[in-house]
């Protein structure tokens, strides 16, 4: 009962101040408030049998198993943790020239301090891109440059402690390394780059978290993120073919790990599993049978996420190493990819330097028209939007946008490929085909200054919901916009982070706005030879 | 002067008062305060209109039901950010204190002080429907939970091994032999 406050005091606190009610925050430098870590606030640090799997991996290291709870004084790290976090720095900022321009460069001009939809949706400062990445800089100033060494705190340099570590731990874990601050930064800092040192750095210590770390370790165990063993992973496609075949009566029978087939198509294995990326799923299976693609799917290459990417760069290019291993044993021409998010960051921005040239692939060109992707021909592989799009163009579908009436629809430029790979016109260019009504959200929140889902880089768990409902605000907040103004009832994107992630923000933020991908609405609007189709008014996710 | 008419001439005090008091709940607030463009501050855009809207509507004396709207536009964002349930709500009740402090900083409406008790009773009813927007909100918020566990995502970080669970079944079933 001590924290109950007495009604009188409660009732004299309003008249007098409301001080006691608010719980009004003292305003202290950012340096001296340390992070408190409660339920909700953070993700759950990784179950010590999976990390213990992983750092027995060849290649890749994430020692310091144990159990640890970040609420604990105690986080249980390396008696030398210190010397190994300053070790891991400096062989960093040697290996990775980037990151030494990104320590030195910043002038601390402020033009990312708003842009980032975690701190727009906490006001927290430390959630300001500049001084997420001062968390690190100070450090570094500390211990990499002369100023720092002889002033210390005066030329804005940290002594490195477990206090710091906590902070880490806590900040890189409320960044998606969406990259939206990088836009508008005159010096093109990556802050995501620093996010992903940071967690680089706190995997040397043990503290990394189980949602990054599961499906990663499932990804290297069993191909993909979920888990599914091959049995399951063709089980469910197969799964998906009887549902499209009492929807169209279209008979589908795709093949797997088929060598000699022209085309290796990988997408999210969510796509495979989940709703409702599912009905995405079924649009490319239709689109695949419309055009008699020569394609095959892999059971060992059936993930085109990569979780490495938010853990490490040896694990990132271990994961995307398999997809081209993959292509090049079952001796395919090239890959085409899915509606996936990160996928394709990895693919067009670390692919090539990683695992680079795919010299054994051909430049891809698409069977159906001809159309060589010269944009695609150092790493071979294209964007289902791409090929989509070049097919409409050349008048190689017969789409029937009335069978997406039921649909009025706006599009939410998922973060990496608008800003990793510029993939901005052609999900577009296939919308305007597909569906009559589909309207842009506000200027200041699409294509390259789209906002974030929130939920990005591992952090689309449950246990930091809070966290991703205010960090989606911006992005649920425009797409309300267009819900009020235009009656908008579908958010489509062209990732698999997003399509579960948004249908839990649309929920909260503007019910009545169901997501979906946008070769789902392909799929809807696509007229197929011999079909027997029912009638759909909702598409593919018709109940029959 | 009548009461309803010193809240009206002082509207744009008391909004700036009790606005400025409630995004200062922020650590950061400067910027919550400042942009007044609803994309890229919908923070501080949302808690303005919705408060601003609320205080229109209990000048006019709209019904209890009405009030739900504004206030659900700003008790949904405080329902998620870092604050206690009475944190979360406690801006609806501060507009009395500001109200006072306004209306006693001018002679002229100081004696509409003693008139203020059925005001206060409208402040109330709506912090109590506040209230229940923010129940409503957390309610949503472990249904979004059981939908994701349900729809199965769980299996990406507790499920086992496949070979592992071979192993195990099969050493269940030797045991049982």
């Amino acid at each position: 009962m001590a924290d109950v406050v007495k009604a009188d005091k409660l009732a004299r606190s309003v008249v007098e101040g409301p001080t006691l009610m608010t719980g009004a925050i003292p305003r202290k430098s950012w340096m001296d408030i340390p992070v408190v870590f409660k339920p909700g606030n953070y993700c759950y640090p990784t179950n010590p049998a999976t990390q213990g799997y992983l750092d027995r991996q060849p290649g890749v290291s994430f020692p310091n198993v144990r159990e640890w709870n970040p609420e604990d004084e105690d986080w249980k790290l390396q008696e030398n943790w210190k010397e190994i976090i300053i070790n891991g720095l400096a062989e960093r900022l040697d290996k990775f020239r980037s990151l030494k321009i990104f320590m030195d460069c910043c002038v601390r001009c402020g033009a990312c301090a708003d842009k980032c939809h975690f701190f727009l949706g906490t006001g927290d400062p430390k959630n300001m891109p500049v001084l997420r990445a001062e968390l690190l800089r100070s450090v570094y100033r500390q211990h990499f440059t002369l100023a720092g060494k002889l002033l210390g705190k005066m030329a804005g340099g940290r002594e490195m402690t477990t206090a710091i570590i906590k902070e880490w731990f806590m900040y890189a874990y409320q960044c998606t390394e969406c990259r939206r601050c990088s836009v508008f930064c005159p010096y093109g800092i990556d802050t995501a780059e620093i996010t992903m040192m940071l967690r680089e750095l706190l995997h040397l210590v043990g503290v990394g978290i189980n949602w990054a770390l599961g499906p990663v370790t499932n990804s290297n165990r069993t191909g993909n993120h979920m888990g599914l063993t091959p049995q399951a992973f063709k089980g469910n496609i197969d799964f998906l073919c009887e549902d499209l075949e009492s929807l169209t009566g279209i008979k589908i029978t795709p093949s797997f790990n088929r060598k000699g087939a022209e085309v290796l198509f990988i997408t999210p294995s969510a796509d495979v599993f989940a709703e409702p990326a599912i009905f995405t799923c079924m649009g490319y299976l239709l689109l695949f049978e419309a055009i008699g693609l020569d394609y095959t799917w892999s059971t060992y290459a059936s993930e085109g996420g990569n979780f490495g990417l938010f853990t490490s760069n040896e694990m990132m290019k271990k994961l995307n190493g398999k997809m081209y291993a993959e292509a090049k044993r079952l001796g395919v021409k090239w890959i085409l990819g899915g509606e996936c998010g990160h996928m394709w960051r990895v693919v067009h921005q670390y692919m090539d330097t990683m695992n680079g040239p795919a010299d054994f692939l051909e430049v891809p060109k698409s069977p159906v028209t001809g159309t060589v992707f010269d944009n695609a021909s150092s790493t071979k592989m294209v964007h289902i939007s791409e090929f989509t799009a070049d097919l409409i163009y050349h008048g190689k579908l017969n789409l029937d946008k009335s069978r997406n009436s039921h649909v009025i629809a706006t599009f939410h430029d998922s973060c990496n490929p608008a800003r990793a790979m510029g993939l901005l016109e052609e999900p577009r260019y296939v919308l305007d085909h597909v569906v009559d009504n589909w309207f842009e959200m506000p200027e200041s929140t699409i294509r390259e200054k789209t906002y974030c889902c929130g939920s990005g880089t591992a952090l689309n768990t449950s246990e930091i919901m809070e966290l991703r409902m205010r960090g989606g605000l911006p992005r649920a907040n425009a797409v309300k916009y267009v819900h009020d103004r235009h009656d908008v009832n579908t958010l489509a994107c062209v990732c698999a982070i997003d399509r579960a992630t948004l249908t839990v923000l649309m929920d909260y933020w503007v019910p009545g706005v169901k997501v979906c991908g946008v070769s789902e609405l392909v799929g809807n609007a696509l007229v197929m030879e011999g079909e027997k189709r029912q009638e759909l008014d909702e598409g593919l996710r018709t109940m029959v | 002067m009548k009461l309803v008419d010193a809240l009206r001439n002082k509207k744009e005090q008391i909004l700036s008062r009790w606005i400025d008091r409630t995004l200062d709940s922020y650590l950061e607030p400067g910027f919550f305060k400042k942009s007044k463009d609803k994309f890229a501050n919908p923070v501080g855009v949302n808690i303005r209109e919705g408060l601003t809207k609320l205080y229109e509507m209990l000048l006019a004396s709209a019904g209890q039901d009405q009030y739900a709207e504004p206030l659900d536009q700003v008790i949904r964002i405080r329902a998620v950010q870092e604050f206690t349930p009475a944190q979360a709500v406690s801006p609806i009740l501060e507009l009395k204190w500001v109200v006072k402090q306004v209306l006693s900083a001018d002679k002229d409406t100081r004696p509409l002080l003693a008139e203020l008790d059925s005001f206060d009773c409208d402040v109330d009813r709506a912090a109590l429907a506040a209230f229940d927007i923010y129940m409503n909100c957390r309610e949503q918020l472990h249904k979004a939970r059981i939908f994701e566990l349900k729809s199965g995502n769980f299996i990406l970080s507790d499920s086992g091994c496949p070979s592992a669970l071979i192993r195990k079944n099969s050493q269940d079933k030797s045991r049982i032999h």
